[in-house]
């Protein structure tokens, strides 16, 4: 059923990945996904947001990521504006109980900014929350991290402990540039997302570009996956998959060009490395191109036996 | 789920799954009881018919990191169907799947571990299960199901210790990452020219302060403060891995690709010439010897230390070989160039400021003619042979 939903919202999860996020719903914990750059970790949360109807809040992490840039925030500029209209009013000609600001009023909701994860937890309605590549954060913030994924719960001291009304289901991302914490990790279900097999990177492709040529598809998913199994420094990810067949589909190519310099010219979309830009030069892409071509070499010989006969 | 009905209703469900739970603590998965719970709901959810959801719900409660993932698949067909391994001869209940050798001397070591573990309690009740070992195997005699199983009397660290570096089981691979890690975070970071804003500090950071005074409507509430920047020192590795060398050129290489991770130092092979290995160390591919063989190809015979050396300092860390900088030196230091060119390469890094470590294969300080010349240049030896004396080392590396 979600695994439907989901293929509905432009995402082909297996059923493995389909049952794990079920199961995180269901048990209401967090899910962490780890997998190489491009291999469909935040599109997992992106497309779980749209099958479910439901606000999608993203947290990017990045280096020195604090409290203020990912829980809340207090508007110190409008409570200086109220303090400030507040002071006036009691010098004018206003001198009602309800012009004066307390300071409990300036320490309200009203004042707080919420950012990404009090925004999640404050949403009336489902909600996806989305802490993209935790891995770039550091240990302290992980640690901050710990209360709101165990107990849905954030604490501001002026305030109290804000607890969420809707639980909204979290997934973590990773690319594995730092370990993390066992205590992060036990906290939440685990999925490994590798490079998708041939026959459903196929079909994802298809999916994403319904009018590009089958046999377009077929052939530069073929050459993708022969290129995964070199030594690359980047290998490429389903992202960069799509980005090369819709560079050659915009090239009006209907299967890889026969001129490997052709191909040549499209690869910066698959190799993003200079080491690996210099590894795959035409001879070495010649031979996956060939290799690619095996059965057509069966089928053209064929072809040959039957033009003898 | 299980080949053998009749134990699967002699066994409950729960016990069965506590069995399996500490099937997966043996083989380093971190599976306590809430996890057992969360298990045991996902179970429930599935019921036993529903195998492979309930399977892929299993790993993502008890995996909790990529090596546990791809751990997975094989301990999962060892406890629920043993009958599937390929060549498997069922002893004490646990199966014996064909493995390569690696894999077989982990086994090996994981029942060492069950066996070494009591399995009884004082009072002669059946005791919890606390390792696979102390499961009762599907259809053993009851006579035999508490009797503990002699598996031989090794012990792992020893074995651990004393691996020469030409194989390397995952554990011992993960003990060398956490060497690795240990050794870096020792390494004296070095101060720099530059200032960060710090909670405490020396410094008062007064544009930051005036910013967040802002916040306050101009008063100087909330001061910042300025710390020195630390970096960490640059750490270069130079592994020799000459014919001499060989036998050694595995360990170095280990241990070179543990510090290119942790501390991000560059590493090189040398022998007749210098080539830089470091992106061949981030990729986590077994084949790194073949590529630095491969590297290294065609380079002729001898060691060319002191040329090596020369053109490390010269071309390759010339911009980053300053004070406080790291070269790290593998080898057994024969030298085919001159013994006094030797002295002077390494006086020549020094004369950078960097701080000269050689760790030779041997117990002893080698008795080449160049490296003793060379001793003033080199602020320590250290022997190198094994894992345990890298762990000796970590006390001296600073």
């Amino acid at each position: 059923m979600l695994r439907e939903r989901l293929h509905r919202a432009g995402y082909l999860a297996d059923e493995d990945l389909a049952t794990t996020v079920w199961l995180a719903s269901a048990l209401q914990r967090p899910l962490l996904i780890e997998g190489d750059a491009g291999v469909g970790k935040t599109a997992l949360a992106t497309a779980l947001a749209q099958s479910q109807n439901a606000v999608l809040v993203r947290l990017q992490c990045f280096e020195g990521l604090d409290l203020a840039q990912a829980a809340y925030e207090w508007n110190y500029g409008r409570q200086l504006m109220a303090i400030r209209m507040s002071e006036s009013a009691q010098n004018g000609v206003r001198h009602e109980e309800s012009a004066r600001l307390l300071e409990v009023d300036v320490f309200s909701r009203d004042y707080l900014l919420e950012r990404p994860l009090l925004r999640a937890i404050s949403q009336s309605g489902p909600c996806v929350l989305l802490i993209d590549e935790i891995d770039r954060a550091d240990e302290a913030f992980e640690a901050f991290l710990l209360e709101v994924l165990a107990e849905y719960q954030i604490t501001v001291p002026e305030i109290g402990t804000i607890r969420a009304t809707h639980i909204p289901q979290v997934i973590l991302t990773s690319n594995g540039t730092r370990e993390l914490s066992d205590a992060l990790r036990r906290r939440c279900l685990y999925h490994y997302l590798d490079y998708p097999t041939l026959a459903r990177e196929i079909a994802i492709v298809k999916s994403a570009l319904p009018e590009a040529d089958t046999r377009l598809v077929e052939d530069a998913v073929q050459f993708v996956q022969r290129l995964r199994r070199e030594d690359m420094a980047k290998i490429p990810g389903i992202a960069e998959t799509l980005d090369w067949v819709q560079a050659l589909f915009h090239m009006r190519h209907t299967r890889l060009p026969e001129d490997m310099t052709a191909v040549l010219g499209t690869l910066g979309c698959l190799l993003k490395t200079r080491e690996d830009r210099f590894v795959m030069g035409p001879d070495r892409l010649r031979q996956l191109v060939e290799g690619r071509r095996s059965v057509g070499v069966a089928e053209s010989s064929n072809e040959q036996a039957k033009v003898a006969a | 789920m299980t080949a053998n009905p009749a134990a699967q209703a002699a066994c409950p469900p729960s016990e069965r799954l506590a069995g399996f739970a500490a099937l997966l603590r043996d083989h380093g998965l971190t599976v306590g009881v809430s996890e057992q719970q969360s298990m045991l709901k996902a179970a429930m959810f599935f019921g036993p018919v529903q195998e492979k959801p309930l399977q892929a719900a299993w790993r993502a409660i008890a995996c909790h990191s990529h090596r546990e993932w791809q751990l997975w698949p094989d301990v999962y067909e060892r406890f629920w169907h043993p009958e599937k391994l390929r060549g498997g001869v069922k002893v004490s209940g646990q199966t014996r799947p064909g493995r390569n050798l690696r894999q077989s001397v982990q086994a090996l070591h994981a029942q060492m571990d069950a066996a070494q573990l009591p399995n009884t309690q004082p009072s002669g009740q059946q005791a919890a299960p606390q390792t696979a070992g102390d499961m009762p195997s599907i259809g053993q005699d009851e006579q035999d199901a508490g009797t503990p199983r002699a598996q031989g009397g090794a012990s792992r660290t020893e074995a651990l210790h004393q691996r020469d570096g030409q194989m390397w089981l995952p554990q011992e691979l993960s003990t060398l990452q956490q060497l690795a890690r240990k050794i870096t975070a020792k390494l004296q970071p070095r101060p720099t020219r530059r200032w960060r804003v710090a909670p405490r500090g020396q410094r008062l950071d007064l544009r930051q302060t005036l910013r967040r005074s802002v916040a306050w409507g101009g008063e100087l509430m909330q001061p910042a403060w300025k710390v020195k920047r630390l970096e960490p020192p640059r750490l270069f590795i130079l592994a020799d891995v000459s014919r001499s060398m060989e036998s050694h050129a595995a360990l170095f290489l280990r241990v070179a690709r543990a510090f290119a991770l942790e501390a991000d130092a560059r590493v090189f092979v040398f022998h007749t010439r210098l080539a830089e290995v470091t992106p061949y160390m981030h990729s986590d591919k077994p084949a790194i010897q073949e590529k630095v063989n491969a590297v290294t190809a065609g380079f002729g015979g001898g060691t060319r230390i002191a040329a090596s050396l020369q053109e490390f300092a010269r071309k390759h860390a010339r911009a980053q070989l300053n004070r406080g900088s790291r070269v790290w030196v593998f080898s057994d230091g024969f030298d085919t160039d001159a013994p006094e060119l030797l002295a002077a390469a390494l006086q020549e890094v020094r004369a950078r400021g960097a701080r000269i470590t050689w760790f030779h294969p041997t117990r002893q300080v080698p008795a080449a003619t160049a490296l003793q010349r060379s001793r003033g240049s080199i602020e320590r030896f250290v022997p190198l042979a094994s894992l345990a004396d890298l762990a000796a080392a970590r006390q001296v590396l600073k």
